[in-house]
Parts: C-alpha cells; structure tokens; sequence
C-alpha cells in the first residue's frame, strides 16, 4: 500500500506543471478514496491534502461530514488537521456543522491545546445555533486560567455574538471585568472585541467609557491605544460630556505621539467629538494640520497616504486650515500611486469652495487630460516600473491611470459641481462647458451621469437654456458621438440628454433630429429623437401658424415632408417602443402634411379674402391670418402644462385619498399553505396511484398543514372542523391505518378504482364536514361547486386540455357525479377564489401519463 | 476588522488563502486573490502599502455592509506578497506592522522563511496565523509570545504524533518534512533572525534545495 503525502502531492503538483488538470483530478480520485478509509491517520491525511488543493479552488465541500469525523479524532495531530480544514471549507451553509455542537462542548472542557484549536474553529464556522449552545461554556470559560485561552473566548464571542446577540447582555458583565485583567494581551483582547462591536451598535457601550477612560491614560501601546481612540470616536456623539473629558488627554496624545496612525485616530475622534470647534480648538486643529502637513511632504509613501485620509476629516471643520496646503495637495495628483492620487482626489473634491471650484475642476480637468495620454502612451517611467514590477504578461492591460480611475476623477468633478443643489457653482454656463468637456476627454462610459446633470441644469436654469440648447445641438452634429455608438466610451448616450433638452428648449434642430444616421443609436434615444421631433415640430408649426402667409406654405410642406420621410423608416425599427412611437409621430405629421396639402388651393381664396370680404368664409375674426389649422395641432401634445424638477418627498405629500387603506389586503392574504394543500393532495393521489410513497410524508405533510392553517385560524370552531376534515380525509386514504372499516379499498391494487370508493364515502362525509371557509373570504358565499368549476374551465384552460383530461382522472365516471367529490375534497369555499390554481392544477395532474 | 489574510508569490500563485467573512460565493475564494494579485503587481514601485483603486470592490463580493470602506493592506517581501483585507475598525499602519510580526514569526518557526516553507508546510502556515488572528480579530502582536505558542503546538502535534505512530523514527507531523530532516521544523527557536537575514538565504537557500 503506497499513499500519497500531502508532501507527494505537492512535489507531483510541481513536477507536473503542464498537465495540473490531469493529475489532480486523479489526484482527487485518490482522496475520495482514502477519505473513506478506516483509517483516521490516512483519512486525516487526505483531508489535509483536500484543504491544499481548496486553495488552488478546487471544492472541498463535499468532504464535510469526513471532515467532522476527523475533527473527533482524539489525537491532537489529527484534529488540527480537521479543524484546520474546517475552518477553510465550512460556512453558515454547511449542515452538517449541526452534528458538531458535542464536539466543541466536549474540546472547550479539554486540554488547553485542543481549547484553543476548538476556539479558533468556531470564530470561523460559529452558526446561530452553535453561538446559543455554547454560549453558556463561552461566558464561564472567560474567567479561565490561562491568559492564551481567555484573550481567545474574548475574540470568538465577537463572531458568537454575531451570530447571536442575546450571549452579549449574558456575558457582558464578566468581559468588563476583562478591561483589568492582569494580562496585557487580554485587555487588548478585550478593547478589540469591543471596538468591533461599538461599530454596529456603539450605544451599548457607553458604560465602558471609564475603565476605557482609565486604559487611555494609562497605555502606552499604540495597538491598544488606537483601538481605544476609535472606541471613543464611536460612542462620543452619544454621550455629549464625554467629548469635553477626551479633550484633555487626546490632545496630550496628539502633541506627544510620533505615530502617524495614532494621530489619524486621534484626529478623527477629535472631529466627532467636535473638538476642533471654537476659538479652543483653532489651536488643535492648527496643530493637527500641522503635524499633518509634515507627513504630507514625507517620503514615505504610507504616511502621506494616511496624512492625506486625515486630512479629508478635517477639512469640514476647518477648511481654511488645509487650503494653506492645497498646492501640496494639488501635485499629489500627479503622483505615481494610484493610491495617493485617489485620496488626493478625495481630499480635493472635499475642499471645494465657491470661490475655488472653477480653479480645482480646471486641475482636475487637466488631470483627466494627462490620465487619457498615459492611458494610450504610457511614459517611460511607467513602463519601465511596470516591467520591474511583474514579468509582462499579466499586467499588459493595466495602465496607470486605468478606466475605473478616469470614471473615478469624472464623478468627482461632477459631485464636486452638483453636490447640495450646485451650491458651489456661481457661473452655470461654465458647468455646462465643463460637462461637454468631460463627455469628450473621460474616455470612459459616463454617460448617464452627464445625463442627469444636463437635464437638471437644463431644466433648473432658466438662464443657460439656450446656451444649453446651442451645446446641445453642437453634439447632436457631431458624427463621431453618434457613429461611436456601440463603444461606449465615447459617451453615446449623452445623445439623450441633448435630444431632450433640444426637443424642450430650442427651435431649430429640427433637421438634427431626423437625420437616417439615428438608426445607429440605441432605442431608447431614438425614441427621445422621435419625441423631440415632435416637440420641436410643434413649436415651428405654432410659429409658423402666428405670424402665417402665404410664401411660407413650400418651406413648410417641405420641412414636413422631411420629417416624414425621417419617421417612416423608423416605423419598422426593431425595438417596439421607437416603433410605436414612430408611428403615432408618422400619423400626426402625416395630417398636417395632408391639411398643408390641401391647403395649397386657399393662397386663391385667402387673399382676396385679406382685401375684402368676397367670400362667406367660415372664419368668424377677419382680423386673423388664415392658416392651415392643422400647424396648431401638435401645439396642444407638449405645451399645455410647464415642466418643473420634482421635490425628492413630493410623492410622499400626495394626500391619502379617503377611504382608501393602504394596509388592507386588496385580495386575500397569500395562501401558500392552501397552495401546499393542493399540491400535497395531488401528490397523495399519485401515490395511490401506485407509486409507493411512504405514507409518512403524507402525514408530515398533513400535519404541517394543519399547522399552516392555524395561522389562517381566527376561532377555535374553524380549527375543529379542519381536524375532523383532516381526520375524514385520513379515513379515506387506503394507505392510512384508522379504525374505520374500509373493506373494499384496503390493498386494492387497481387505481382506478380509488375515486370510486372516496363516491362511496362521500355522502357520510359531506355531512360530517361542511365547507370550510377560508379565513378571509368566509362572507363570501359560492354557489354550487360544480356550477363554478365549468365556468372556469371555460376561461382559464385551453378547451382542449380540458376536455382530454377529464376523463383521465376520473376515468369511468359520468362528469358531473365526479364533480361532487371533488367539490367536496378541496374546500367549497376556496373554490371561488383560487379556482383559477385548483383548476388548471386538477387538470394538469393527469397531463403525464397521456 | 481583518476580513482576508492572503499570501501569494509574484507569479500570483497562492500560498495560502484564508477569509474571515463569508463569501458571496465560494469561486469568489479564489477569483479575489487573482484580482488584488493582478493590481498589486501592477503597482509602481516605492508607492505605498495600501491598494486603494477603485478597480477593486471588495464590498460587492464580501459579506458585510456597504457603507464600511475595504482597505488592502500589503507587503512584498523577496518573492512573497502578504495581503491583509481590513475595514475601517483596523489601522493601516497598525496592520502594516502585523504584517512583519506575522513574517518574523514565520521566519522563527521554520529558520530563515523560504517560498518552499510555505508550500510544503501549508498547515504550519495556517497554525502560525491563527496564533495572531483570530476570527478577523488580531489575537497576539508580540513575536515571541507567539513563537511560543507556535511551538507548544508543534510540541504537541508531534507527541501526539509519536504517541500515534510508535515506529516511525521521525518526529513528522502528517507526513513529515520535506526540508531535509526536521531539524529545522522541530527546533522553530533556535535563532533570532531578522527578515533581511531570511530574505538574502532565501535566494541562495533556494538553488541549495
């Protein structure tokens, strides 16, 4: 007998390089194999070699219970094997975790080794069952006597807790008593826990502050000293005098500690705590941002990385402190390092202003400009970092300034303009550059997010609508936006945008807007194209229509005419809503063509007509110009009502009409235990049918039934009627021993014979039980079951469906007498509603075996 | 809290895999490492220790709240990349630092540290950093603390071993090693090195195997 060692396996994984696939798939072969074996040292070993290989991603799920059984193995060598694969391949998911619940009772009471190893597994693999089971060994083994196995408790409660919150109230008392335990390590383990815990829900700890308070003044370890800072920074904004205690030894720690990380803490605290505010806390902030500032211009590429984050929380609260720093800010963007540079752009878009919003978008713009040349022409420098970084081939495709970052720097500028309604922008018509300019250099797909703010700008400021509209209308020109339309970095989709805005706000894009070229774009823009048409179409022919003679009648036929000619194609586009609407545009523009059409012998008419009054014209004011009528038809479609920007809450201060309950149910409520009922039947059925199922389901089933209904129930009388239906059901069943004589049907092998015998019971048992209502329709009163059976038949099968599967399931039986039964075996009352289901499903049932 | 602690080699194979939150999905085990593997090699050198891209969404994939910011702590030591996955609850600097007590005991255990090491001694790996972390929570920070541990459960793997196994010469743990003999396994204190000491024996340490 010759097994593979773990060892083995990884010498043949390395001898075999070329052809891995093969030998680990044998090489699985093998352990599926072994893991069966008696042997727990061979098991354990092939376990072990499954965890390898689950870190190449090959699945070890499939081992789980082999795993357990290793894990019990009393050898310690062993067990850490099977602890250590369950730690890698259990999750939440794993049902066989439920088996484990003995074990780890019987590892937490052993020796400290195998406490430990239990410990580490269950932070891991701890479900909400585990986590209430082992709660109570957990809280006692927290006074342990050994500080390794303490400090562990503490950190496998943070997942227990997790899991299952009510052990944190029970054990609390006894983790407080931690923050003095003798052992450092201990407390360290214990402010972790709690910092951990604060983040969620940092209320609860208030009562922690003045043993933490004591361990602030005391500490000198920054580990602990960082955990304990954040802990404050999440309780302070609840407890607002423990901001003025902090005050004191915070600022110590940040004159004193050399600790960039500290620092940060320390910084952040002192923000939330609003410590940085008045005249007192000028001072901090002026040290921080000083200190700060240091490490901004350091070498070290990780403390102006984390100078830079803390900077960010600054700046709110004192944003004239780190402008003095804006130009070593500004050059971090040029940095080498992705890193930095994202946390410059952080920090910049923070700390815009009114005043230097037009200034950083232009930095940033230019940014965004060299990002794109690098992106297609890396300079030397990157080139050559990024072939001493890696051996070529994996990192081709990734440049420095990658598309992710480009949209990154995009949306900055943009949340750096629009953030709290445009607060910071003074001069909209420049926004407006900046978007188109941004649609042109991002090179990347940012469309929509240029969408919005054009439309919203558009629509907010009345001032920049024509220049809006005259950028808008140079975009739609622009062939290179709309044959780039399936890349979408070229940013098709603000096509939208300027269609929109064009169709509300301008004359004269009318030709624009029709072009064939619009074939190419996405539906959805066509059909803003067709809609905008339309709109500017209406607004020319209104003009037209007010200062009308009589010249204008060819150019207007002849614009008509063109938008016609634009639309018809589109009435056969393959997307149903551009030809939906091509075609009602199509039908409008083509009454007004044909009123222009008719129009022509009038100019005869109308003119003398002007000069005096020859003939009885219909028109009652002959001041008024006559024109055709029609140019005033589109008029009404778009300009009845103004366009507003809607308020985020208007939807919510729609007022409740009365009477109306938005609470009630409209149709009753889901009945997926009476859906289970119908199924279950059917599924009864076949069994009778032959196939031997176990009765036991059947029962299981009723009995979860039983239980479904009892939701429904809303009085005890309904619940005894269900018993007694359930029980007269059972009674029926020839698979289901009752005491009630069932001569005939009892073994009978034939199937069809079975609906005959539930005929012969029937009468006896429609006596015994009445229809059951349904909780929530019980009002409503059906008429004869039959009756309605018929009629749904009628509406909701195909009549062919139904009409071959009647006599399949109750074959030999004349229809209506078969009605009776099963009228009586699903509940009468029901059958009004969910007919539709019980229905078709009664139908269906018997679709298989023809 | 720390969600991942991921080693792999510049080429991108893994060397060991461990994930402290739950995954999406479990192929996720395995497609994360490649993504962070592929920007950090990426990365400039002397830039700094955090991968902070927006390349990168370790929310969508790990299970936990979206509003927590994931920071990408590493270190790349000779062929060796250490990553640590950390939210918001960590320090960067703080994890910067466990990241050397981590390879400082590693270095420890096994006597100048090799690539090899950690291939053939997955489980030791493992072992060693479930004495620093535990459940995503850091569980010791001081080297020789954990060296010991490190060592009292090798001890006790190997008489456990010895117990199971009285025959066998070698005081192997599931299977032996692989490192010419266990001196080198089995006396994981013998000498203080500095992870410049195990970088420099690394590469001369590799072609002697």
């Amino acid at each position: 007998m010759w097994e593979r060692t773990l060892q083995d396996l990884i010498r043949g994984l390395r001898a075999n390089k070329n052809d891995e696939s093969k030998f680990i798939a044998q090489a699985i072969e093998e352990i599926r194999r072994e893991v069966r074996s008696k042997d727990m040292e061979l098991k354990a070993a092939a376990i072990l070699k499954m965890t390898f290989l689950d870190m190449l991603g090959y699945d070890l799920s499939w081992a789980d219970f082999n795993i357990i059984e290793v894990m019990s193995s009393t050898k310690y060598h062993l067990k850490t094997v099977g602890y250590l694969a369950a730690s890698q391949s259990f999750s939440e998911r794993t049902d066989v975790l439920m088996l484990t619940t003995n074990l780890l009772k019987k590892d937490l009471s052993s020796n400290p080794a195998d406490v430990a190893l239990a410990l580490n597994g269950l932070s891991h693999f701890v479900t909400p069952d585990l986590a209430r089971d082992l709660t109570q060994e957990l809280n006692a083994m927290l006074n342990h006597s050994r500080a390794h196995i303490r400090k562990r408790v503490i950190l496998a409660l943070f997942k227990v807790i997790q899991q299952h919150p009510e052990t944190l109230p029970f054990c609390l008392p006894r983790l407080i008593e931690k923050l003095d335990d003798p052992d450092f390590s201990v407390v360290s383990s214990t402010v972790n826990l709690f910092c951990e815990l604060s983040r969620r829900n940092p209320q609860d700890f208030l009562s922690l502050a003045p043993p933490l308070f004591h361990i602030l003044t005391t500490s000198s370890n920054n580990w602990m000293l960082i955990k304990v800072i954040k802990l404050f920074g999440a309780i302070s904004p609840y407890e607002p005098r423990l901001a003025k205690k902090l005050q004191g030894p915070i600022t110590d720690l940040i004159q004193t500690t050399a600790a960039i990380s500290l620092l940060y803490e320390c910084v952040h605290t002192c923000i939330i705590g609003g410590m940085l505010d008045g005249s007192d806390g000028l001072a901090l902030a002026r040290l921080c941002v000083n200190k700060l500032s240091t490490f901004l211009e350091n070498d070290d590429q990780n403390l102006k990385y984390i100078a830079l984050m803390a900077m960010v929380k600054i700046v709110p609260v004192r944003p004239e402190l780190v402008a003095e720093h804006q130009a070593v800010i500004l050059s971090s963007l040029d940095d080498l390092d992705m890193s930095i540079r994202m946390r410059a752009l952080e920090l910049i878009s923070s700390m815009v202003t009114p005043y230097n919003l037009q200034y950083l978008v232009q930095q940033l713009l230019s940014h965004l400009v060299k990002a794109n040349q690098t992106s297609s022409t890396p300079s030397a420098q990157a080139t050559l970092a990024q072939a001493l970084q890696s051996d070529g081939q994996s990192t081709s495709g990734i440049s420095l300034y990658t598309p992710a970052y480009r949209q990154e720097i995009s949306s900055r500028i943009i949340d750096m303009c629009s953030r709290n309604m445009y607060e910071n922008v003074q001069d909209f018509d420049w926004y407006l550059s900046v978007l188109l300019d941004l649609i042109y250099i991002a090179n990347v797909d940012i469309a929509a997010m240029i969408c919005d703010q054009l439309v919203n700008v558009a629509v907010r400021v009345r001032a920049s609508r024509a220049y809006a509209v005259q950028l808008m209308a140079k975009l739609l020109d622009d062939d290179g936006i709309v044959l780039g339309a399936n890349d979408p970095t070229k940013c098709t989709g603000v096509l939208w945008a300027a269609a929109w805005i064009c169709g509300e706000y301008s004359e004269t894009v009318l030709t624009r807007l029709i072009q064939p070229s619009i074939s190419l774009l996405s539906s959805d823009i066509i059909a803003v194209y067709i809609q905008a048409t339309l709109k500017v179409l209406s607004r020319w022919t209104y003009d037209l229509a007010e200062g009308w003679s009589n010249e204008q009648l060819k150019s207007a036929k002849e614009t008509v005419d063109a938008v016609l000619t634009g639309l018809n194609p589109l009435c056969c586009h393959a997307d149903m809503e551009v030809q939906e609407r091509a075609a009602n545009a199509a039908q409008l523009v083509t009454l007004i063509h044909a009123d222009l059409s008719t129009f022509q012998p009038k100019p005869f008419v109308e003119t003398p007509q002007q000069d005096a009054y020859l003939t009885g014209f219909e028109d009652p004011t002959p001041q008024t110009n006559d024109f055709p009528k029609s140019l005033l038809l589109l008029r009404r479609f778009f300009n009845s009502y103004k366009l507003r920007p809607v308020a985020v809450n208007a939807n919510k201060q729609v007022p409740i009409p009365a009477g109306l309950n938005l609470d009630s149910w409209i149709t009753a409520p889901p009945k997926r235990a009476l859906d289970e009922d119908v199924r279950e039947r059917k599924k009864k059925k076949k069994s009778k049918k032959g196939k031997e199922k176990a009765e036991s389901t059947a029962e299981r089933v009723n009995e979860g039934l039983s239980k479904g209904y009892v939701e429904y129930n809303e009085d005890e009388e309904e619940a005894a009627q269900r018993r007694a239906e359930r029980l007269a059901r059972q009674r029926d069943d020839p698979y289901y021993l009752t005491d009630a004589p069932k001569s005939k049907s009892v073994g009978s092998p034939d199937v069809d014979s079975i609906p005959v015998v539930r005929l012969e019971g029937m009468p006896s048992l429609s006596a015994l039980t009445p229809p059951r209502p349904s909780s929530r329709l019980s009002d409503v009163q059906p008429p004869p079951a039959h009756k309605h059976f018929e009629l749904d038949r009628d509406e909701e099968t195909p009549a062919h469906l139904a009409v071959a599967s009647s006599p399949a399931t109750r074959p030999g039986t004349p229809l209506t007498e078969a009605e009776i039964p099963s009228g009586l075996e699903t509940p009468d009352a029901i059958v009004v509603k969910r007919a539709k289901k019980k229905g078709t499903g009664k139908r269906k049932t018997p679709v298989p075996p023809l | 809290m720390i969600h991942s602690v991921l080693i792999f080699n510049t080429s991108g194979t893994p060397r060991l895999i461990k994930f402290y939150t739950p995954l999406r999905s479990p192929e996720l085990a395995t497609v994360i490492p490649q993504k962070i593997f592929k920007l950090i090699s990426s990365r400039p050198p002397g830039a700094c220790n955090f991968l902070d891209v927006p390349d990168l969404d370790m929310t969508s994939q790990l299970n936990i709240a979206s509003n927590d910011r994931i920071c990408v702590v590493y270190r790349n030591y000779a062929t060796l990349y250490f990553v640590f996955v950390i939210d918001g609850g960590e320090s960067e600097l703080g994890i910067l630092d466990l990241i050397q007590v981590f390879v400082e005991s590693l270095d420890k255990a096994f006597r100048n540290v090799c690539e090899l090491d950690l291939v053939f001694h997955f489980d030791e790996v493992h072992a060693i950093l479930a004495e620093i972390v535990q459940g995503g929570l850091v569980l010791e920070t001081n080297v020789a603390e954990i060296s010991q541990m490190v060592e009292e459960g090798f001890k006790a793997r190997k008489a456990s071993y010895a117990a199971a196994n009285p025959l066998s010469l070698s005081g192997g743990v599931m299977g032996g090693s692989s490192r010419g003999g266990n001196s080198n396994v089995s006396s994981p204190l013998s000498s203080l090195q500095t992870p410049i000491g195990w970088l420099t024996e690394r590469i001369t340490g590799l072609n002697a195997r």
